[in-house]
C-alpha cells in the first residue's frame, strides 16, 4: 500500500498543495486532471525524483520520503518513454537488471518472459530509434517491469499514440496489470482511459486533490463543479421504474424517458448521459425509435471550441454538445424542436 | 489582383537581393582566406620545404605540439566534464558569477593569461610548487599549462551546451532502475553525451596546437626545447627565415584541417531521435 501524506511541493511552474492519497496494493489507480495539474510532478515524486520539505511517503510499513529512486522498487514509464538512444531494446530491458547485478540466467529469463508477455520478441536486436510508438511503448514498460517493481508509475503513457494503438494498449495495460498485479499509478487527461483503466481514481486540479473514488463514484456524484467540469458533467437520471424486457434488455424509466438497456446486474437506479455522448439532429432520424428522443432547446453557451446546449426531454434538462462548426451549419436556436439520439455503449449505470 | 501580383514580385526581388548579398559576402570572405592561404605559396620553394619537414628541429617541434596539445586537451576535457555537469545541471548560490569567471580565459588575450601564470609562479606558492612539484616557467609542463588555462574554458562551454540538450529524463529513468546518480552519470549520461566530448576534445586540441601567446609568455621560445610549431613560425620569421616559416604554417593548417574535417565527420553522424 501506497500512502502520500499532505504532500506539498513546487517544481518550476508546477505545485502540489497537501495531498493525501492511500493507494491499496495490486490497484489500478489513474490520476485524472488537466494539462499543468501537477500529475507528473506527483508521479516524480513517488519516483523519489524531487525532494520536498513537506509531506510524506509511506510504501506499506515503511516511509519512504527520504528514500532515493533506486532503492525504491518502483517501474516507471515516462511520457515520451526516455529508451536510451545508444542502447538496442534488449539491452535496455535488461539496463535495470544490470545495474543491481543480477545473475545471467536471470536476465535472460527476465528478458525472454517480458518480451514474450508483451509481444516484443521480434525486436530484442532492433535499434530502439527505428521502433513505432506503440513498440516504444512495449519496450519501455518491459524496461520498467524487468526489475520486478512493487509500483509500475506511468506517466501519460497512451498520450503520444495514435487513437487505434491506444485503444489496444489500453487491453494490453489492463491484461498486464491482471496477469502480473502490480500496484499501478497511471496518471492522464484522458476520461476514456480513466473510466476504462481505474480500479480507483483521484481528480486532481490545479495541484489539489479534488475527489477520490471509483470512477462510478466520481462519474455519478462530483464533489464539486470542477470535478464534474474535468469529468465531462454527466447528465445524471434517475430512474423511476425499470422491468425486464426480454432478450436480455430492460426498459429504465428516468423522468418520462424510457431507455433501453442491457439487462444489468444488482439493477439500475441512476443513469449517467456525458453531453459528448448524445448526438442532436434537427431532422426526424430514420430507423427504429429506440432511445431517441424529441426535446427542446432551452439554452445555448458557448464552452470552449463546442457549444453546450440544454435540452428538455420529458421532465429532464440534458446537456448535449456539438462542434462550433457543425453548430452553426446546423442552426439551432433556443426553443427550437430538436432529436437526441444516445450512444448506448456510452451509459454509465449505477 | 494586378496590384497583388506586382507585390508579390516585390516580395521575390528583394528576398533574392537578400539571399544574393548575403552569400557574396560569404564568397568575399572564403576568397579572403583562401587568398592568405595562396600568398604562402608564393614564398614556397618546395625543395626548402620537404627539407624543412624532415629536420631535426621541425620533427621536434612537431612531437612536442601534438603530445602538450594531447595532454593539455585530455586534461581540460577531464576537468571540464564535472564543471560543465555543474553548471548545466544544478543551482547554486553565484553561479552566474563562476559562469562569467570561466567565460574570462575565452575573451582575455593569451599573452595576458601567460603573463598572470608568469607572475603567480613568481608568487611565495608559485615557488613552493616549481621547487616541489614541478618547473613550469621557460619548461616544457609550461606549456602544457598555458595551453590548459586557454582551452578549458572552451571545454566547459562546449560541454555544457553538450550536457544541456540532454534530456534530464534518461537520467531519472536509469535512476528508478537501480543507478545511483554518479552511475547513472556514467552509464546513461556519459553515452548520451559521447558525440559531444569527441567534438569538444577536438576542437580544444585544434586550439592547444595553435596556442602561442601564453605558451611564449610561460614557457618561453626556446629552440629545440620549448619550441612548439607556433614558436617555430615565430622564430624562424625572426630569424628571417620566411621560406622555413611558412613550412610551419602549412604543417599547422594540414593538423587544422584533419582536426575540422574529423569534426565535420562525427557531427553528421551524431544521434537524431
Amino acid at each position: 500500500m501506497i500512502e502520500i501524506k499532505n504532500l506539498s511541493v513546487r517544481v518550476g511552474d508546477f505545485s502540489l498543495r497537501d495531498i493525501n492519497l492511500t493507494i491499496n496494493d495490486r490497484e489500478y489507480f489513474v490520476v485524472l486532471g488537466p494539462t499543468g495539474a501537477g500529475k507528473t510532478v506527483l508521479i516524480e515524486c513517488l519516483a523519489g525524483l524531487h525532494h520536498f520539505r513537506h509531506g510524506e511517503i509511506w510504501l506499506d510499513d515503511a516511509d519512504i520520503t527520504a528514500v532515493p529512486p533506486e532503492q525504491r522498487q518502483i517501474g516507471y514509464v515516462p511520457q515520451d518513454y526516455a529508451l536510451f538512444p545508444f542502447l538496442n531494446v534488449a539491452e535496455n530491458i535488461t539496463f535495470g537488471l544490470k545495474a543491481r547485478h543480477a545473475p545471467p540466467e536471470t536476465i535472460n529469463d527476465q528478458v525472454t518472459t517480458l518480451a514474450h508477455l508483451l509481444h516484443i520478441s521480434p525486436l530484442l536486436n532492433r535499434n530502439v530509434r527505428t521502433l513505432s510508438g506503440g513498440e516504444k511503448q512495449r519496450v519501455a514498460l518491459a524496461r520498467a517491469l524487468a526489475t520486478s517493481p512493487r509500483i509500475l508509475l506511468l506517466d501519460e503513457p497512451l498520450s503520444s499514440l495514435d487513437v487505434r494503438t491506444a485503444k489496444y494498449l489500453r487491453l494490453e495495460l489492463r491484461r498486464l496489470h491482471e496477469e502480473l498485479g502490480v500496484t499501478t499509478v497511471h496518471v492522464t487527461h484522458d476520461l476514456i482511459e480513466t473510466e476504462e483503466m481505474a480500479d480507483r481514481m483521484a481528480v486532481l486540479n490545479t495541484g489539489h486533490v479534488e475527489q477520490i473514488g471509483t470512477p462510478a463514484e466520481v462519474f455519478f456524484n462530483p464533489r464539486n463543479e470542477t470535478v464534474a467540469d474535468l469529468v465531462g458533467t454527466p447528465n445524471i437520471l434517475t430512474c423511476d421504474q425499470v422491468k425486464p424486457i426480454g432478450h436480455g434488455l430492460v426498459e429504465a424509466v428516468c423522468g418520462g424517458m424510457s431507455i433501453v438497456l442491457p439487462l444489468q446486474d444488482g439493477g439500475i437506479r441512476k443513469i449517467a448521459l456525458f453531453p459528448r455522448d448524445i448526438y442532436i439532429s434537427t431532422t426526424k432520424p430514420p430507423g427504429p425509435e429506440l432511445n431517441r428522443f424529441k426535446g427542446v432547446v432551452t439554452d445555448i453557451q458557448p464552452f470552449s471550441s463546442l457549444m453546450r446546449l440544454k435540452v428538455r426531454v420529458g421532465k429532464n434538462q440534458l446537456l448535449a454538445e456539438l462542434p462550433q462548426d457543425i453548430f452553426e451549419e446546423m442552426d439551432i436556436k433556443t426553443d427550437q424542436e430538436v432529436f437526441l439520439i444516445l450512444k448506448l455503449r456510452r451509459l454509465r449505470i449505477h | 489582383m494586378d496590384f497583388g501580383r506586382s507585390h508579390n514580385w516585390k516580395g521575390i526581388t528583394s528576398e533574392r537581393a537578400f539571399k544574393a548579398a548575403t552569400i557574396s559576402c560569404l564568397v568575399l570572405l572564403t576568397f579572403f582566406f583562401v587568398g592568405i592561404v595562396l600568398s604562402l605559396v608564393t614564398y614556397t620553394n618546395w625543395e626548402t620545404m620537404i627539407s624543412t619537414l624532415v629536420s631535426p628541429e621541425i620533427i621536434f617541434a612537431i612531437k612536442l605540439t601534438v603530445i602538450t596539445a594531447t595532454i593539455s586537451a585530455a586534461l581540460a576535457i577531464l576537468a571540464a566534464i564535472p564543471a560543465a555537469y555543474a553548471i548545466s545541471k544544478f543551482n547554486f548560490p553565484g553561479k552566474s558569477v563562476v559562469d562569467t569567471i570561466l567565460d574570462l580565459p575565452i575573451v582575455i588575450s593569451p599573452i595576458a593569461l601567460g603573463a598572470a601564470l608568469l607572475v603567480f609562479f613568481n608568487t611565495p606558492l608559485g615557488m613552493i610548487i616549481e621547487v616541489k612539484i614541478a618547473r613550469f616557467v621557460f619548461e616544457v609542463p609550461g606549456i602544457i599549462l598555458a595551453q590548459f588555462t586557454v582551452i578549458t574554458a572552451l571545454a566547459i562551454r562546449l560541454l555544457k551546451s553538450t550536457f544541456d540538450g540532454i534530456d534530464p529524463r534518461y537520467e531519472q529513468v536509469s535512476r528508478t532502475l537501480g543507478c545511483s546518480k554518479l552511475k547513472a552519470f556514467m552509464k546513461v549520461t556519459l553515452p548520451l553525451a559521447k558525440d559531444g566530448l569527441i567534438a569538444s576534445g577536438i576542437l580544444t586540441w585544434a586550439r592547444a596546437i595553435g596556442e602561442f601567446g601564453a605558451t611564449v609568455t610561460l614557457a618561453g621560445a626556446t629552440k629545440m626545447k620549448t619550441e612548439t610549431l607556433p614558436v617555430a613560425i615565430y622564430l624562424n620569421l625572426a630569424a628571417a627565415d620566411v621560406e622555413k616559416a611558412v613550412a610551419v604554417i602549412f604543417i599547422l593548417i594540414a593538423l587544422s584541417l584533419v582536426a575540422l574535417i574529423s569534426l565535420r565527420k562525427i557531427s553528421t553522424t551524431r544521434y537524431h531521435l
